[in-house]
């Protein structure tokens, strides 16, 4: 395992039950595979606290499943602290958690967003056909491209 | 006739509406809180082992599984046979632990993210302001307290349960797993998170922040969504103080008068009838011997420490005191004092936490007993919102045959209903343009009852809410949707 200079965190939110919804949550099982550096974190939804935690970090990685059309069935974007706040107790977006983490703790963390999009969401335990395919590019790009730097 | 339609009504959890029928004057005729989710867990749960109720109900709701799952567990204990006294005292110190966790986080969460964008912004504050965001931004120092606080009761469930949510800690007759030493002195010594000495001080220091308030806003707490009411809750067995985890059912009517005395939890379905309206898939639970019109109750923070004699932790009951002055030792059915009333909940709950911490017992490996097998348990616990009740019958083959839970909410239902009519009388009726900020006032007298809808149906699914505004033929004129 590579002894970073940094602390970084991956937090995945999603639900497993929930077909395409449990991307996140399968992500971070794959990650725990990996033997890497990173701590992660499961979430059904961020909360306010999730600021306090990110705080601690340099690095963070939002990862969520994405209702969204993406080019290449996932996108990698920096998180820009929003000044939008969605209404609901039940989630905040990961832009507000970063805002609040600038305002409370000053502290400005490295964050990134980890979209990889997916078609259903019942009841249900198991990835869709289609999200399956988007989880594995997802994986493979994202092995490439930031988890070389940690393993 | 004119319709106001609120929905979703915004900062509780989950989904509900509020309809306000207006005649052509504006004049209020009639208002209703409508619970429109489908009820589903009572059902799906026949089948299952009962030694599966506590980790499936707890997925009723994400802000207070705890309850659910100790509520379940304390009625599959009666089906092993055991009693609550009986269990190991390292095993009932511990799951009180973990209850108390539970109530503190929770209480945290309303209180800091849900209640006091109202109160500190005013209640026709810009709606962009009012949310929690705002709040940690204009007052960093109330919001880093508020964080930490709810990331304490957090972390003791963790610790105790596994995970912050969803996780599992009762077995049948007991707990499956002892605190470690290295465990314990995480919430004392202050390393890593501040300690159970820092909860307390700071459940102390936001109570005089709230009497402060109180005291500059006095004629409108004291006024807005005050109405008489019975008042419900648990109460301590030998003295008839503040309980959380295990007492006697007492009821006191909104001028003191006793309804219902001290009587043993399994004994509820002697006293209690649940009626139904068409308009709300949430039921109306009331005492038989007063009747429905009669025999609703409030539960939660304001029954409870309107109901209790006294309350154990020296803290907590200076307060309690110092509340009750307010109203001169009568019984406060006001409203808004809930939040007053949770506040001190809090302290109370912190003041036991480092009481259990301090214990011997919760390190210990006595953790399960075993008695002789029944066909029917009942448990009945102080969720965070009220008395939570929940009640299995087995068959031989050790299936969940039926189920009922009467949850803190639903309890709640017709008082919340209360509410909603006193706002729309008092603040909507008569008045020529129906402000925003007076529909807000809808949901604050809501919101003061920190409402589980998800939890009081059992729902599955999204849960958005929304304000209606209809004239008299049923026409919609405004309507206000947020999901």
């Amino acid at each position: 395992m590579k002894k970073l200079d940094h602390k970084a965190i991956v937090i995945g939110i999603g639900n497993i039950g929930r077909q395409d919804d449990g991307i996140a949550w399968l992500f971070l099982d794959y990650l725990k595979e990996q033997n890497i550096n990173i701590d992660l974190e499961y979430r059904y939804q961020l909360q306010i606290e999730d600021a306090e935690l990110i705080s601690n970090y340099a690095k963070v990685f939002f990862i969520d499943a994405t209702k969204e059309t993406t080019e290449h069935g996932f996108y990698l974007k920096p998180c820009l602290p929003s000044i939008t706040y969605n209404f609901s107790s039940h989630a905040v977006e990961p832009e507000t958690i970063l805002r609040l983490c600038n305002k409370l703790y000053n502290r400005n963390p490295e964050t990134s967003i980890l979209g990889i999009q997916g078609y259903h969401w019942d009841l249900k335990i198991g990835l869709s056909k289609k999200g399956t395919i988007n989880f594995n590019k997802a994986k493979k790009y994202f092995n490439d491209k930031v988890l070389i730097n940690y393993l | 006739m004119k319709k106001i339609v609120i929905d979703p009504v915004t900062r509780v959890e989950g989904h509900g509406k509020v309809t306000i029928h207006l005649d052509e004057n504006n004049n209020v005729k009639e208002s209703f809180f409508h619970i429109v989710e489908f009820r589903g867990f009572e059902r799906f749960i026949q089948g299952h082992p009962y030694w599966e109720a506590p980790v499936l109900v707890q997925r009723l709701c994400g802000i207070c599984p705890v309850s659910h799952h100790l509520a379940a567990a304390k009625a599959i204990d009666q089906i092993v046979g055991i009693e609550p006294k009986d269990l190991s005292l390292p095993a009932q110190k511990i799951r009180k632990l973990l209850h108390f966790g539970q109530i503190f986080q929770s209480h945290a969460l309303h209180f800091f993210y849900l209640a006091s964008p109202d109160l500190l912004f005013g209640v026709d504050a810009d709606p962009a302001k009012r949310n929690v965001a705002e709040v940690a931004i204009a007052h960093p120092e109330l919001a880093k307290k508020g964080i930490l606080m709810r990331k304490f009761g957090q972390e003791i469930i963790k610790t105790i349960a596994g995970k912050r949510i969803h996780g599992i800690s009762a077995v049948p007759g007991g707990v499956h797993k002892k605190i470690t030493l290295k465990e314990r002195d995480y919430f004392l010594n202050s390393k890593e998170i501040p300690s159970v000495d820092a909860m307390i001080n700071w459940s102390v220091e936001i109570i005089d922040f709230l009497k402060g308030y109180h005291n500059i806003n006095k004629k409108w707490l004291d006024e807005f969504a005050e109405y008489p009411s019975g008042h419900l809750g648990l109460v301590n067995k030998d003295n008839g103080f503040l309980e959380l985890y295990d007492g006697n059912l007492r009821a006191l009517d909104a001028n003191g008068k006793v309804t219902l005395n001290d009587i043993p939890s399994d004994d509820y379905i002697q006293y209690f009838n649940e009626g139904v309206e068409k308009w709300s898939y949430l039921k109306f639970p009331y005492l038989k011997d007063l009747g429905r019109e009669k025999g609703w109750n409030r539960v939660g923070p304001l029954a409870r420490i309107n109901i209790c004699n006294g309350i154990e932790t020296p803290l907590a009951e200076q307060e309690r005191l110092i509340f009750k002055l307010s109203t001169h030792g009568k019984i406060n059915n006001k409203t808004m004092y809930s939040h007053w009333a949770r506040l001190i909940e809090m302290l109370y709950c912190a003041e036991m936490m480092k009481k259990l911490l301090n214990d011997e017992d919760i390190l210990s490996n006595d953790l399960v007993r075993k008695g002789e097998r029944r066909s029917e348990g009942i448990g009945i616990i102080e969720a965070p919102r009220g008395t939570l009740i929940h009640h299995y019958e087995v068959d031989d083959r050790d299936r969940i045959t039926r189920c009922n839970l009467i949850v803190s909410t639903t309890h709640n239902n017709e008082p919340m209903n209360q509410a909603v009519k006193w706002v729309a009388n008092n603040v909507i009726s008569g008045e020529p343009k129906i402000t925003e900020g007076m529909l807000n006032q809808v949901e604050v007298a809501i919101r003061a009852y920190d409402p589980c809808l998800s939890c009081a149906t059992h729902a599955l699914g999204q849960m958005p809410l929304n304000i209606r505004l209809e004239d008299c033929e049923g026409n919609l004129i405004d309507e206000k949707i947020r999901s």
